[in-house]
Protein backbone atom coordinates (compact mmCIF):
# COMPACT_ATOMS: atom_id res chain seq x y z
CA UNK A 1 0.00 0.00 0.00
CA UNK A 2 1.45 3.57 -0.95
CA UNK A 3 0.42 6.89 -0.38
CA UNK A 4 -0.80 8.15 -3.80
CA UNK A 5 -1.11 12.09 -2.87
CA UNK A 6 2.28 12.96 -2.27
CA UNK A 7 5.47 14.31 -3.72
CA UNK A 8 8.17 11.62 -4.30
CA UNK A 9 11.75 12.10 -5.53
CA UNK A 10 12.12 11.07 -8.64
CA UNK A 11 15.31 11.18 -10.21
CA UNK A 12 18.62 13.38 -9.43
CA UNK A 13 18.14 15.90 -12.03
CA UNK A 14 21.80 15.19 -13.95
CA UNK A 15 19.88 11.76 -14.12
CA UNK A 16 17.14 13.33 -16.49
CA UNK A 17 18.35 14.75 -20.27
CA UNK A 18 17.42 14.39 -23.85
CA UNK A 19 17.63 10.15 -23.33
CA UNK A 20 14.27 9.37 -21.70
CA UNK A 21 14.62 7.25 -18.68
CA UNK A 22 12.22 4.82 -17.46
CA UNK A 23 11.51 3.86 -13.74
CA UNK A 24 8.20 2.78 -11.79
CA UNK A 25 6.78 4.54 -9.10
CA UNK A 26 4.15 2.64 -6.60
CA UNK A 27 3.84 0.05 -9.29
CA UNK A 28 3.03 2.52 -12.19
CA UNK A 29 5.82 2.91 -15.06
CA UNK A 30 7.04 6.43 -15.61
CA UNK A 31 9.32 7.67 -18.39
CA UNK A 32 11.34 10.67 -17.66
CA UNK A 33 12.82 13.36 -20.52
CA UNK A 34 13.83 16.67 -20.46
CA UNK A 35 12.08 18.91 -23.48
CA UNK A 36 14.49 21.33 -25.86
CA UNK A 37 13.71 24.17 -23.45
CA UNK A 38 15.01 21.99 -20.55
CA UNK A 39 12.08 21.43 -18.73
CA UNK A 40 11.14 18.08 -17.28
CA UNK A 41 8.28 15.61 -18.42
CA UNK A 42 7.24 12.55 -17.04
CA UNK A 43 4.71 10.36 -18.75
CA UNK A 44 3.31 6.98 -18.50
CA UNK A 45 6.21 4.48 -19.60
CA UNK A 46 3.59 2.47 -21.50
CA UNK A 47 2.57 2.83 -24.99
CA UNK A 48 -1.20 2.82 -25.68
CA UNK A 49 -1.23 1.03 -28.25
CA UNK A 50 0.87 -2.65 -27.49
CA UNK A 51 2.33 -1.92 -24.13
CA UNK A 52 5.94 -1.70 -24.62
CA UNK A 53 7.87 1.06 -22.33
CA UNK A 54 8.37 3.90 -23.92
CA UNK A 55 11.65 4.71 -22.59
CA UNK A 56 13.01 1.91 -25.09
CA UNK A 57 11.72 4.72 -27.61
CA UNK A 58 13.77 7.99 -28.49
CA UNK A 59 12.75 11.62 -28.69
CA UNK A 60 11.91 13.80 -31.71
CA UNK A 61 11.89 17.58 -30.60
CA UNK A 62 9.83 17.31 -27.56
CA UNK A 63 7.86 14.14 -28.77
CA UNK A 64 8.68 10.46 -27.44
CA UNK A 65 8.83 8.00 -30.04
CA UNK A 66 7.86 4.07 -29.48
CA UNK A 67 10.42 2.21 -30.40
CA UNK A 68 8.13 -0.60 -31.37
CA UNK A 69 5.68 0.98 -33.88
CA UNK A 70 6.99 4.57 -34.23
CA UNK A 71 3.69 6.19 -32.89
CA UNK A 72 4.80 9.63 -30.85
CA UNK A 73 3.51 11.36 -27.86
CA UNK A 74 3.87 14.82 -27.40
CA UNK A 75 4.67 16.56 -23.36
CA UNK A 76 1.25 15.94 -22.22
CA UNK A 77 1.17 12.59 -23.11
CA UNK A 78 -1.02 13.06 -26.13
CA UNK A 79 -0.48 10.75 -29.06
CA UNK A 80 0.19 12.63 -31.93
CA UNK A 81 1.56 10.37 -34.72
CA UNK A 82 0.40 7.14 -35.78
CA UNK A 83 2.80 5.75 -38.66
CA UNK A 84 0.76 4.86 -42.00
CA UNK A 85 -2.45 6.34 -40.98
CA UNK A 86 -3.39 10.46 -40.71
CA UNK A 87 -6.08 10.07 -37.89
CA UNK A 88 -5.21 9.83 -34.38
CA UNK A 89 -8.25 8.62 -32.28
CA UNK A 90 -8.98 11.51 -29.75
CA UNK A 91 -8.82 9.11 -26.71
CA UNK A 92 -5.04 8.02 -27.65
CA UNK A 93 -3.48 9.64 -24.50
CA UNK A 94 -1.50 8.20 -21.78
CA UNK A 95 -1.32 9.63 -18.23
CA UNK A 96 1.03 12.57 -17.57
CA UNK A 97 2.17 13.20 -13.70
CA UNK A 98 3.33 16.36 -12.23
CA UNK A 99 6.91 17.42 -11.94
CA UNK A 100 8.67 19.77 -10.25
CA UNK A 101 12.57 20.41 -10.15
CA UNK A 102 13.63 21.07 -6.73
CA UNK A 103 16.98 20.89 -4.49
CA UNK A 104 18.80 19.12 -7.48
CA UNK A 105 15.81 16.45 -7.38
CA UNK A 106 12.99 16.09 -9.68
CA UNK A 107 9.52 15.24 -8.07
CA UNK A 108 6.55 13.61 -9.16
CA UNK A 109 3.10 13.51 -8.16
CA UNK A 110 1.54 10.34 -8.51
CA UNK A 111 -2.26 10.91 -7.10
CA UNK A 112 -4.67 13.57 -8.52
CA UNK A 113 -2.88 15.97 -10.40
CA UNK A 114 -5.23 18.31 -9.00
CA UNK A 115 -4.29 18.48 -5.33
CA UNK A 116 -0.42 18.81 -6.64
CA UNK A 117 0.76 21.82 -4.76
CA UNK A 118 4.55 22.57 -5.18
CA UNK A 119 4.31 24.03 -1.81
CA UNK A 120 3.67 20.98 -0.19
CA UNK A 121 7.44 19.76 -1.04
CA UNK A 122 9.17 18.85 1.78
CA UNK A 123 12.72 21.01 2.43
CA UNK A 124 15.47 20.14 1.46
CA UNK A 125 17.46 23.46 0.65
CA UNK A 126 20.33 22.57 2.21
CA UNK A 127 21.62 20.29 -1.28
CA UNK A 128 20.96 23.96 -3.48
CA UNK A 129 22.63 26.34 -1.04
CA UNK A 130 25.68 28.43 -1.22
CA UNK A 131 25.94 28.23 3.37
CA UNK A 132 26.05 24.61 2.36
CA UNK A 133 28.43 21.55 0.83
CA UNK A 134 26.32 18.86 -0.37
CA UNK A 135 26.84 16.06 -2.64
CA UNK A 136 23.92 13.49 -3.35
CA UNK A 137 23.46 9.28 -3.90
CA UNK A 138 21.10 7.20 -5.41
CA UNK A 139 21.12 3.64 -4.09
CA UNK A 140 17.97 0.86 -5.39
CA UNK A 141 16.93 -1.21 -2.83
CA UNK A 142 15.05 -4.76 -2.79
CA UNK A 143 12.57 -4.18 0.30
CA UNK A 144 10.05 -2.19 1.30
CA UNK A 145 10.12 1.35 1.54
CA UNK A 146 9.02 1.88 5.34
CA UNK A 147 12.17 -0.28 6.38
CA UNK A 148 14.10 2.21 5.70
CA UNK A 149 12.03 4.90 7.34
CA UNK A 150 12.09 2.64 9.94
CA UNK A 151 16.22 2.43 10.16
CA UNK A 152 16.36 5.96 10.11
CA UNK A 153 13.52 6.89 12.88
CA UNK A 154 15.86 4.98 15.56
CA UNK A 155 19.76 5.31 15.60
CA UNK A 156 20.28 2.73 18.05
CA UNK A 157 21.35 0.42 15.44
CA UNK A 158 24.53 2.40 14.91
CA UNK A 159 26.05 0.65 17.48
CA UNK A 160 25.59 -2.54 15.60
CA UNK A 161 25.06 -2.33 11.75
CA UNK A 162 27.75 0.38 11.55
CA UNK A 163 30.39 -0.90 14.17
CA UNK A 164 33.30 -0.62 12.13
CA UNK A 165 32.07 2.76 10.31
CA UNK A 166 30.04 5.66 11.79
CA UNK A 167 28.91 3.13 14.83
CA UNK A 168 28.97 5.07 18.55
CA UNK A 169 28.00 3.44 21.49
CA UNK A 170 27.97 6.81 23.33
CA UNK A 171 25.05 7.87 21.07
CA UNK A 172 23.01 4.82 22.08
CA UNK A 173 24.16 4.63 25.79
CA UNK A 174 24.80 8.14 26.93
CA UNK A 175 21.67 9.88 25.20
CA UNK A 176 18.76 11.33 26.40
CA UNK A 177 16.51 10.78 23.78
CA UNK A 178 13.02 12.31 23.46
CA UNK A 179 10.50 11.56 20.40
CA UNK A 180 7.34 14.21 20.04
CA UNK A 181 5.09 14.42 17.35
CA UNK A 182 2.55 16.66 15.36
CA UNK A 183 -0.81 15.31 12.97
CA UNK A 184 1.96 14.88 10.42
CA UNK A 185 5.38 14.62 11.60
CA UNK A 186 7.83 12.77 14.06
CA UNK A 187 10.66 14.47 15.94
CA UNK A 188 13.38 12.03 17.58
CA UNK A 189 15.91 14.21 19.50
CA UNK A 190 18.67 13.24 21.21
CA UNK A 191 21.45 15.34 23.07
CA UNK A 192 24.74 13.89 24.58
CA UNK A 193 25.62 16.85 26.48
CA UNK A 194 29.42 17.37 28.08
CA UNK A 195 31.36 14.41 26.11
CA UNK A 196 33.89 14.18 24.18
CA UNK A 197 34.20 14.69 20.57
CA UNK A 198 34.61 11.58 18.24
CA UNK A 199 37.44 11.80 16.28
CA UNK A 200 35.72 12.73 13.12
CA UNK A 201 34.27 16.13 14.72
CA UNK A 202 37.86 16.53 16.38
CA UNK A 203 39.39 16.39 12.91
CA UNK A 204 36.65 18.55 11.18
CA UNK A 205 35.83 20.98 13.87
CA UNK A 206 38.78 21.02 15.65
CA UNK A 207 37.54 20.65 19.39
CA UNK A 208 39.90 20.63 22.30
CA UNK A 209 37.08 21.23 24.62
CA UNK A 210 34.44 18.82 25.52
CA UNK A 211 30.93 19.29 23.75
CA UNK A 212 27.47 18.95 23.37
CA UNK A 213 26.37 16.70 20.50
CA UNK A 214 22.53 16.44 19.44
CA UNK A 215 21.34 14.02 16.77
CA UNK A 216 17.89 15.56 15.33
CA UNK A 217 15.59 13.02 13.46
CA UNK A 218 12.89 14.40 11.38
CA UNK A 219 10.22 12.40 9.81
CA UNK A 220 7.28 13.30 7.47
CA UNK A 221 5.32 11.38 5.51
CA UNK A 222 5.90 9.25 3.60
CA UNK A 223 9.08 8.54 3.44
CA UNK A 224 11.28 12.21 4.13
CA UNK A 225 13.72 11.67 6.94
CA UNK A 226 16.03 14.11 7.79
CA UNK A 227 18.97 13.96 10.21
CA UNK A 228 20.11 17.54 11.89
CA UNK A 229 23.72 16.40 13.80
CA UNK A 230 26.00 18.21 15.17
CA UNK A 231 27.97 19.73 17.87
CA UNK A 232 29.22 23.04 19.75
CA UNK A 233 31.68 23.17 22.44
CA UNK A 234 29.51 22.56 26.00
CA UNK A 235 28.20 25.30 27.37
CA UNK A 236 27.97 27.63 24.62
CA UNK A 237 24.12 27.11 24.41
CA UNK A 238 23.39 24.54 21.50
CA UNK A 239 20.55 23.06 24.02
CA UNK A 240 18.90 25.97 23.89
CA UNK A 241 19.03 26.47 20.38
CA UNK A 242 22.33 29.04 20.10
CA UNK A 243 24.67 27.00 17.88
CA UNK A 244 27.65 28.95 17.98
CA UNK A 245 31.74 27.74 17.16
CA UNK A 246 30.57 23.96 16.18
CA UNK A 247 30.17 21.71 13.11
CA UNK A 248 26.66 20.70 11.98
CA UNK A 249 25.79 18.21 8.81
CA UNK A 250 22.43 17.01 6.99
CA UNK A 251 22.04 13.82 6.22
CA UNK A 252 19.19 13.95 4.14
CA UNK A 253 16.66 11.28 2.68
CA UNK A 254 13.35 10.51 0.77
CA UNK A 255 12.79 7.18 0.09
CA UNK A 256 10.03 6.46 -3.04
CA UNK A 257 8.46 3.17 -3.28
CA UNK A 258 8.95 1.32 -6.40
CA UNK A 259 6.81 -1.64 -5.77
CA UNK A 260 5.83 -3.20 -1.96
CA UNK A 261 9.10 -4.89 -2.29
CA UNK A 262 11.25 -2.66 -4.03
CA UNK A 263 12.20 0.98 -3.09
CA UNK A 264 14.33 3.77 -4.71
CA UNK A 265 16.62 5.59 -1.81
CA UNK A 266 17.59 8.62 -2.89
CA UNK A 267 19.86 10.50 -0.08
CA UNK A 268 22.17 13.43 0.35
CA UNK A 269 24.72 15.25 2.95
CA UNK A 270 25.67 18.48 3.14
CA UNK A 271 27.87 20.13 5.91
CA UNK A 272 28.22 23.36 7.64
CA UNK A 273 32.18 24.06 7.12
CA UNK A 274 35.22 24.59 4.71
CA UNK A 275 31.45 24.52 2.01
CA UNK A 276 33.64 24.93 -1.18
CA UNK A 277 36.01 21.82 -0.85
CA UNK A 278 34.55 19.55 -2.90
CA UNK A 279 36.54 17.25 -2.11
CA UNK A 280 35.59 17.00 1.86
CA UNK A 281 31.79 16.61 -0.07
CA UNK A 282 32.96 13.50 -1.70
CA UNK A 283 34.43 12.37 1.02
CA UNK A 284 31.93 12.86 3.52
CA UNK A 285 29.55 11.39 0.82
CA UNK A 286 31.64 8.21 0.28
CA UNK A 287 31.88 7.61 4.14
CA UNK A 288 28.18 7.54 4.74
CA UNK A 289 27.42 5.82 1.67
CA UNK A 290 29.92 2.64 3.42
CA UNK A 291 27.38 2.65 6.08
CA UNK A 292 24.07 2.76 3.71
CA UNK A 293 25.58 0.10 2.21
CA UNK A 294 25.50 -2.15 5.44
CA UNK A 295 21.88 -1.00 6.36
CA UNK A 296 20.93 -2.35 2.51
CA UNK A 297 22.45 -5.64 3.39
CA UNK A 298 19.68 -5.77 6.54
CA UNK A 299 16.93 -3.81 4.73
CA UNK A 300 17.34 -6.67 1.68
CA UNK A 301 18.00 -9.58 4.77
CA UNK A 302 14.78 -8.56 6.22
CA UNK A 303 12.78 -8.55 3.16
CA UNK A 304 13.73 -12.16 2.34
CA UNK A 305 12.32 -13.17 5.80
CA UNK A 306 9.24 -10.80 5.32
CA UNK A 307 8.99 -12.80 2.14
CA UNK A 308 9.17 -16.18 3.40
CA UNK A 309 6.97 -15.41 6.41
CA UNK A 310 3.57 -13.21 6.20
CA UNK A 311 2.90 -10.97 9.11
CA UNK A 312 5.02 -12.76 11.52
CA UNK A 313 4.27 -11.55 15.06
CA UNK A 314 6.67 -8.87 15.61
CA UNK A 315 8.15 -7.72 19.21
CA UNK A 316 8.41 -3.85 19.48
CA UNK A 317 10.81 -2.02 21.92
CA UNK A 318 10.96 1.08 23.22
CA UNK A 319 13.18 2.37 20.64
CA UNK A 320 10.90 1.79 18.31
CA UNK A 321 8.49 4.81 19.64
CA UNK A 322 9.29 7.12 16.56
CA UNK A 323 9.54 4.26 14.27
CA UNK A 324 5.56 3.39 15.48
CA UNK A 325 4.54 7.23 15.21
CA UNK A 326 4.98 7.30 11.88
CA UNK A 327 3.78 4.18 10.88
CA UNK A 328 0.29 5.38 12.61
CA UNK A 329 0.57 8.94 10.96
CA UNK A 330 1.22 6.65 7.73
CA UNK A 331 -2.11 4.47 8.39
CA UNK A 332 -4.43 7.40 9.09
CA UNK A 333 -3.15 9.53 5.76
CA UNK A 334 -3.55 6.00 4.01
CA UNK A 335 -7.14 5.29 5.46
CA UNK A 336 -7.83 8.92 4.91
CA UNK A 337 -7.30 8.67 0.80
CA UNK A 338 -8.76 5.36 0.79
CA UNK A 339 -11.90 6.99 1.97
CA UNK A 340 -11.42 9.85 0.03
CA UNK A 341 -10.99 7.92 -3.10
CA UNK A 342 -14.20 5.91 -1.85
CA UNK A 343 -16.83 8.68 -2.08
CA UNK A 344 -19.08 8.85 -4.87
CA UNK A 345 -17.91 11.35 -7.35
CA UNK A 346 -15.22 9.27 -8.00
CA UNK A 347 -16.89 6.98 -10.15
CA UNK A 348 -17.10 7.20 -13.54
CA UNK B 1 12.91 -9.49 47.58
CA UNK B 2 11.14 -7.84 50.54
CA UNK B 3 7.96 -6.00 49.35
CA UNK B 4 8.38 -2.56 49.64
CA UNK B 5 5.36 -0.06 50.86
CA UNK B 6 6.96 2.52 52.40
CA UNK B 7 7.38 6.24 51.28
CA UNK B 8 10.43 6.73 48.99
CA UNK B 9 11.60 9.56 47.55
CA UNK B 10 11.65 9.13 43.76
CA UNK B 11 12.62 12.22 42.26
CA UNK B 12 13.07 15.83 42.40
CA UNK B 13 10.21 17.89 41.41
CA UNK B 14 12.60 20.10 39.68
CA UNK B 15 13.51 16.51 37.39
CA UNK B 16 9.37 17.00 36.24
CA UNK B 17 8.23 18.86 32.78
CA UNK B 18 4.76 19.75 32.60
CA UNK B 19 3.15 17.12 30.69
CA UNK B 20 6.06 15.10 30.43
CA UNK B 21 6.56 11.30 31.78
CA UNK B 22 9.34 10.79 33.65
CA UNK B 23 10.45 7.24 34.14
CA UNK B 24 12.00 6.90 38.09
CA UNK B 25 12.20 3.61 40.70
CA UNK B 26 10.76 2.34 43.32
CA UNK B 27 12.93 0.37 44.79
CA UNK B 28 13.00 -2.20 41.78
CA UNK B 29 10.06 -1.23 40.62
CA UNK B 30 9.51 0.46 37.11
CA UNK B 31 7.23 3.75 37.74
CA UNK B 32 6.28 6.85 36.09
CA UNK B 33 5.58 10.50 37.12
CA UNK B 34 3.68 12.51 35.87
CA UNK B 35 2.88 16.42 36.45
CA UNK B 36 -0.82 17.73 35.38
CA UNK B 37 -2.48 20.85 36.13
CA UNK B 38 0.07 21.77 39.04
CA UNK B 39 -0.09 17.79 40.69
CA UNK B 40 2.10 15.28 40.81
CA UNK B 41 0.85 11.56 40.28
CA UNK B 42 2.52 8.34 40.05
CA UNK B 43 1.66 4.74 38.17
CA UNK B 44 3.11 1.58 37.49
CA UNK B 45 5.37 2.56 34.45
CA UNK B 46 5.57 -0.87 32.30
CA UNK B 47 2.28 -1.24 30.06
CA UNK B 48 0.73 -4.08 30.71
CA UNK B 49 0.16 -4.70 27.39
CA UNK B 50 3.62 -5.39 26.37
CA UNK B 51 5.78 -4.25 28.37
CA UNK B 52 7.00 -0.74 26.68
CA UNK B 53 8.20 2.02 29.07
CA UNK B 54 5.32 4.35 29.86
CA UNK B 55 7.74 7.28 30.61
CA UNK B 56 8.70 6.65 26.94
CA UNK B 57 5.04 7.57 26.30
CA UNK B 58 3.09 10.53 25.52
CA UNK B 59 -0.06 13.35 27.56
CA UNK B 60 -2.84 14.45 26.14
CA UNK B 61 -4.23 16.57 29.25
CA UNK B 62 -4.75 13.80 31.90
CA UNK B 63 -4.08 11.13 29.90
CA UNK B 64 -0.80 9.39 29.80
CA UNK B 65 -0.42 7.00 26.33
CA UNK B 66 2.06 4.28 25.97
CA UNK B 67 4.39 4.79 23.83
CA UNK B 68 4.07 2.05 21.68
CA UNK B 69 0.45 0.32 20.84
CA UNK B 70 -1.21 3.35 21.81
CA UNK B 71 -3.00 2.19 25.37
CA UNK B 72 -4.24 5.27 27.65
CA UNK B 73 -4.47 5.54 31.00
CA UNK B 74 -6.42 8.58 33.27
CA UNK B 75 -3.00 9.68 35.60
CA UNK B 76 -5.26 10.26 38.16
CA UNK B 77 -6.53 6.67 38.44
CA UNK B 78 -4.38 4.51 36.23
CA UNK B 79 -7.52 3.07 34.92
CA UNK B 80 -6.82 1.93 31.25
CA UNK B 81 -9.01 4.61 28.89
CA UNK B 82 -8.39 2.94 25.37
CA UNK B 83 -6.22 0.56 24.15
CA UNK B 84 -5.22 -3.04 22.81
CA UNK B 85 -8.32 -5.53 24.16
CA UNK B 86 -7.59 -6.98 27.16
CA UNK B 87 -4.93 -4.30 28.51
CA UNK B 88 -5.26 -3.79 32.77
CA UNK B 89 -4.97 -0.61 34.39
CA UNK B 90 -1.96 0.82 35.95
CA UNK B 91 -1.53 0.91 39.85
CA UNK B 92 -1.18 4.04 41.27
CA UNK B 93 1.04 5.05 43.90
CA UNK B 94 0.39 7.95 46.94
CA UNK B 95 2.33 11.14 46.15
CA UNK B 96 3.45 13.88 48.23
CA UNK B 97 5.78 16.31 47.57
CA UNK B 98 8.10 17.89 50.28
CA UNK B 99 10.35 20.64 49.99
CA UNK B 100 10.95 20.05 46.52
CA UNK B 101 11.05 16.72 46.38
CA UNK B 102 8.83 13.77 45.26
CA UNK B 103 7.39 10.86 47.33
CA UNK B 104 5.56 7.83 46.38
CA UNK B 105 4.47 4.65 48.30
CA UNK B 106 2.19 1.84 46.59
CA UNK B 107 -1.58 2.02 47.96
CA UNK B 108 -2.26 -0.50 50.26
CA UNK B 109 -3.24 -3.87 48.16
CA UNK B 110 -1.77 -3.37 45.38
Amino acid sequence: MFLKNAWYVAANDHEVGRKPLGRVFLNEPVVMYRKEDGTVVALEDRCMHRHLPLSMGKLDGDKLQCHYHGLQYDGTGKCVRIPGQDMVPPTAKIRSYPVVERYHWVWIWMGDPALADPAKIVDYHWLDDENWGARTSYLHVKSNWQLIVDNLLDLTHLAFVHETTIGNSALVDNASVKVTRGPEEVLVTRWIINSPAPPTFVKAGGFTEPVDRWQIIDWRPPAFIRLDVGATPTGTGAPEGKRVGGIEMRNLNAVTPETENTCHYFWGQAHSWDVKNGKLSDMLLSQIQLAFLEDVAVFEAQQRNLDMIKNPPQLDINADTGVIQARRIIDRLRADEQAAMQRPQAAE
Amino acid sequence: MAEEHGWQRVAALADLAPDQPHGAKYGEREIVLASHAGQVFALAGICPHAYALMCDGFMNGSEIECPLHAAAFDIRTGKCLVGPVGTADLATYEVKVEAGEIWVRRNAGE
